[in-house]
């Protein structure tokens, strides 16, 4: 069969994996490093379960090819976020908020967070809601999810005031 | 956004971060895909070609080699090839009648998923195609003309008080509704999966995304022909369910034990979506009509109501839904004169099943549109309507009960119309007025839940849980609970954990509710019914209460010398010597080797009464009670309903996290804002049109209007600590609610929900639909 050997920075961290030329990238961060926090809601590029960001951009994972993503890509799955200032921020909101429920919509639903907040520390209402339109959540209503979005950019933006 | 709550409680009512929070923003959750399971096999069925049939044979390409699959064919079941639920209708694997399109004909596993699916694609079935029902209109149209004898009934009953028909019979004017609901899908975002192993002993260890365990385990004893203690459930993290994964994983979990116990190897399924949608249950689809007569004063003088649902291809729990559906029909306002026929028909779709509410949205959509006519007969405002009207402390339902405790009527309407400005912005909508830009419209529901099962069913079941003191996993002492309630996402965890601590005195962190497990839980029921806060949460209350008394005793004995000892806040306290966190004490009676465990049995309250055959008496144990207000802004030329805001006040007894319950709220609203509004499927050419995430399209973020929620607590203080249902209350009454907003907007009463702009267009432009 035919297989492709690729480098990437996951999460921080160097990861060489060898896989089959048709292999989806959700399957590979799943299945060949481990990383089962990416969740398959779908398959079809609807709900965002599945969304890592790549190179800092959100992509859902399951409508990617492995073979897509270039060597030296930088992959940021929900495990990563623990190591990252602004990813603890909103792991932190999402847990005191109340934005989490059966958890399955979560992983993705935070790499959103992640990718908004990390370009824009001072969303809107409406961009918060929009940068999350991809990212079904059966549970929640979304309410608490923008809650903790906003209350993190609120964090931000005191943070910025006080060095000031 | 709530009241305060109680001052005596510690831990009750306050919002604690969920205790599964942590594991799931760290990705750490595992879910039922998520676990290793060495040496698995992927399960795969093959599936019924026509949704009504003969099956004249199955035949297996002799080009494909079966020997790298394992195969169970109807008669490779070691026992009775049936699903051990209500009505014992439906076969495991059908063998001679096709009730359903995708109805399971044999099964297969194998070693990939690839393989599975290529073998299930070099089977093929022989039938004979035969007429097929598939849809609520065609049954609707045989029961209204005499030709019901045609279609299958799967269940039928009937609530009576007083004498309807008699005053309808000689009444002046008797005012008419019919209205319709349509199929939808929980949609729960981690699709089905269910795996199973033999286990040494030589039964068979399932595991899945579960609501009950024990539905599951004595479903499948007939067709295992297991005893129940060879039959081990276990739930794994479960990514929402709402009703989805009530009954359903009984075939799923079967698929897998049938085909490990052949294979000799752990076997598993985990659908994808489009398998998920196609072959799961969904709401069922409902009709319903009302007859009224209105006296002189404004007040209700006979209702009758006939309601009708499409249970799909088996019996399954349906009756059970319909028996909610028909309790909730007229439940609601006064009224001396009430009779409510239910019947569900089987149709050739998937099986329908539970869905949050359980039979109530379908009623209430009928119900409260219906009210709205009523209101406007007697010259009154619908607010004013259902403020004269409305059932209150003292009042008699329809079955015959007296609502005596914890009634939060007329409390919650007037609140939501009070909050939301409701009459004054009523003299503001269009009424489809010419040339307006835009046409505003405002509508309210008022309505109730049932908390629990029917009638006695508690007092029947009586649902037990128990606790013990060990080590968590932390390592430090802590109480481990032991009840078959499931967390779905709704917080069970939390809120038992909650509930279970205030009873023991102990902080919330020395107290753990593991995933369930029936070899070591006892049947605390199924997690269904809104039963779990109010009937679970009192029996860990009472549990944790006797661990109370049982710590203080062995404290007393092994620590204090002998003084009487009292158990608060995580302490205990003796007179005369300084108090000792728990920690410390428990580590001196762990040490003693000697188990301390505590159970509790579930009590109704005595004076409950119910007559299952004639539906008469105590319907519930308590009701839960809400009113909604919608308001919309209609586009006049795309017809597009623009939902602008909701207030919604809702008396669900006593609030145990306060976080927790408006997530709840706020949750399944939103999930009514899809029923109402989006969702929508049928069955054409035997399956359901909508199949995928492309065409079932279900809120997002931006889908989500303005919400002003607000709780009132009525605690039930016969059930301590006081928690009546909130998780199906929360869609019983929005679409209703944006309904009549939809209707003072447009002056047009749609009839049927979704509501749609092309629905409307073809009501306001009668006829325009072809
Ligand atoms: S699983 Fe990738 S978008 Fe749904
Ligand atoms: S928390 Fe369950 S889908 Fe979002």
């Amino acid at each position: 069969m035919n297989t492709i050997t690729r480098t990437w920075n996951v999460n921080e961290e160097e990861r060489t994996v060898t896989f089959g030329g048709l292999h989806r990238l959700l399957d590979v961060l799943r299945e060949d490093l481990g990383l089962t926090g990416v969740k398959e809601g779908c398959g079809e590029g609807e709900c965002g379960a599945c969304t890592v960001l790549i190179n800092g951009d959100p992509v859902t994972s399951c409508i990617v090819s492995a073979v897509q993503v270039p060597e030296g890509a930088e992959i940021l799955t929900v495990e990563g976020l623990e190591k990252l200032e602004l990813g603890r921020r909103i792991q932190k909101a999402y847990m005191e908020k109340g934005s989490v429920q059966c958890g399955f919509c979560t992983p993705g639903m935070l790499m959103s967070s992640y990718a908004l907040l990390s370009r824009n520390s001072r969303p809107t209402e409406q961009e918060i809601r929009e940068a999350h339109a991809g990212n079904l959540c059966r549970c929640t209503g979304y309410e608490k999810i923008v809650d903790a979005v906003r209350a993190v950019a609120d964090e931000l933006e005191q943070g910025t005031r006080s060095t000031v | 956004m709530t009241q305060q709550s109680d001052g005596s409680f510690r831990i009750i009512g306050r919002s604690l971060t969920r205790s599964d929070a942590e594991d799931k923003v760290r990705g750490k959750a595992q879910y039922l895909d998520d676990l290793t399971m060495p040496g698995v096999w992927y399960a795969d069925v093959v599936r019924a070609p026509v949704p009504c049939g003969k099956l004249l044979g199955l035949h297996f390409d002799e080009s494909f080699d079966w020997t790298q699959v394992v195969t169970v064919k109807p008669e490779d079941i070691p026992g009775e090839n049936i699903v051990d639920m209500t009505g014992l209708d439906m076969p495991f694997l059908a063998y001679d009648r096709i009730q359903y399109q995708g109805e399971p004909l044999a099964l297969i596993a194998a070693p990939s998923k690839a393989l599975a699916r290529e073998a299930v694609n070099h089977v093929r079935a022989e039938v004979e195609e035969l007429p097929a029902i598939q849809s609520i209109q065609e049954m609707v149209e045989r029961h209204k003309t005499g030709l019901a004898d045609s279609l299958r009934l799967l269940e039928k009953k009937e609530i009576r008080r007083g004498d309807a028909e008699g005053v309808l019979a000689g009444a002046g004017k008797v005012l008419e509704g019919e209205y319709w609901t349509g199929f939808q899908e929980q949609l729960y975002i981690e699709p089905q999966g269910m795996a199973a192993e033999p286990m040494e002993s030589g039964g068979v260890y399932i595991r899945g995304s579960i609501q009950c365990p024990y539905y599951v385990a004595p479903e499948l004893m007939k067709v295992l022909n297991l005893p129940l203690e060879k039959i081990r459930v276990e739930q794994t993290v479960t990514g929402g369910a709402f009703g989805g994964k009530e009954e359903f994983p009984t075939l799923p979990g079967g698929y897998c034990a049938l085909l490990a116990l052949k294979a000799g190897r752990p076997v598993k399924m985990v659908y994808d979506r489009h398998e998920d949608i196609l072959f799961t249950t969904k709401r069922h689809p409902s009709w319903t009509r009302y007859r009224t007569a209105l006296a002189e004063d404004g007040r209700i003088a006979a209702m009758e109501v006939d309601m009708i649902l499409d249970g799909g291809a088996y019996t399954t729990i349906s009756p059970v839904v319909l028996y909610r559906g028909i309790l909730h029909a007229a439940l609601g306002y006064r009224c001396e004169n009430v009779t409510v026929r239910g019947f569900v028909y089987a149709s050739n779709s998937f099986p329908c099943g539970a869905f949050r509410g359980f039979g109530a949205p379908q009623a209430y959509w009928g119900l409260e549109s219906h009210v709205e006519d009523l209101a406007e007969q007697a010259g009154l405002g619908p607010d004013e309507f259902r403020l004269k009207n409305c059932l209150q402390e003292g009042d008699i339902t329809p079955t015959g009960q007296h609502l005596l405790t914890s009634v939060g009527t007329p409390a919650v309407l007037k609140e939501a119309l009070r909050r939301s400005d409701f009459h004054a912005k009523l003299a503001r909508c269009d009424q489809g007025r010419p040339g307006a830009k835009s046409w505003y419209g405002i509508g309210v529901s008022f309505f109730a839940h049932g908390a629990g099962f029917t009638g006695d069913g508690e007092a029947k079941f009586g649902s037990r849980a128990a606790m013990e003191l060990g080590r968590l996993s932390d390592g430090r002492p802590g109480l481990t609970l032991y009840a078959s309630s499931t967390e779905m996402g709704q917080g069970a965890k939390t809120v038992l954990a909650q509930m279970a601590a205030e009873g023991a005195g102990l902080p919330f962190d020395r107290v753990f509710y593991p995933l369930p497990d029936t070899r070591v839980v006892p049947d605390s029921g199924p997690t269904v019914a809104s039963r779990t806060t109010m009937v679970v949460g009192n029996i860990l209350y009472h549990a944790g209460h006797k661990m109370k008394c049982l710590l203080e005793e062995a404290a007393a004995k092994h620590c204090f010398g002998g003084a009487s000892v009292r158990l608060e806040g995580g302490r205990f306290f003796a007179e005369g010597v300084e108090a000792r966190p728990f920690e410390e004490v428990a580590e001196v009676l762990l040490a003693q080797g000697e188990p301390l465990r505590t159970e509790h049995q579930f009590a109704l309250p005595p004076h409950i009464r119910w007559d299952q055959e004639r539906f008469v008496g105590d319907a519930y144990p308590a009701y839960s009670w809400a009113c909604n207000v919608a308001e919309v802004e209609v586009d006049p030329l795309t017809l597009q309903i623009h939902l602008r805001k909701i207030t919604a006040v809702y008396d669900v007894g006593r609030i145990i996290n306060p976080t927790l319950a408006i997530g709840q709220l706020q949750g399944g609203l939103v999930q009514t804002i899809g029923y109402a509004l989006m969702e929508t499927m049928q069955v054409r050419k035997g399956l359901y049109d909508a199949n995928r995430l492309q065409t079932y399209i279900i809120p997002t973020a931006l889908d989500v209007p303005e919400m002003d929620l607000q709780f009132l607590e009525y605690s039930c203080d016969e059930l301590a600590p006081g928690a009546k249902g909130l998780g199906e209350i929360t869609m019983n009454g929005l679409a209703p609610a944006i309904g009549n907003a939809v209707r003072r907007a447009t002056g047009c009463r749609l009839c049927a929900i979704p509501m749609r702009p092309e629905d409307l267009y073809a009501t306001l432009y009668q006829g325009a639909k072809d």
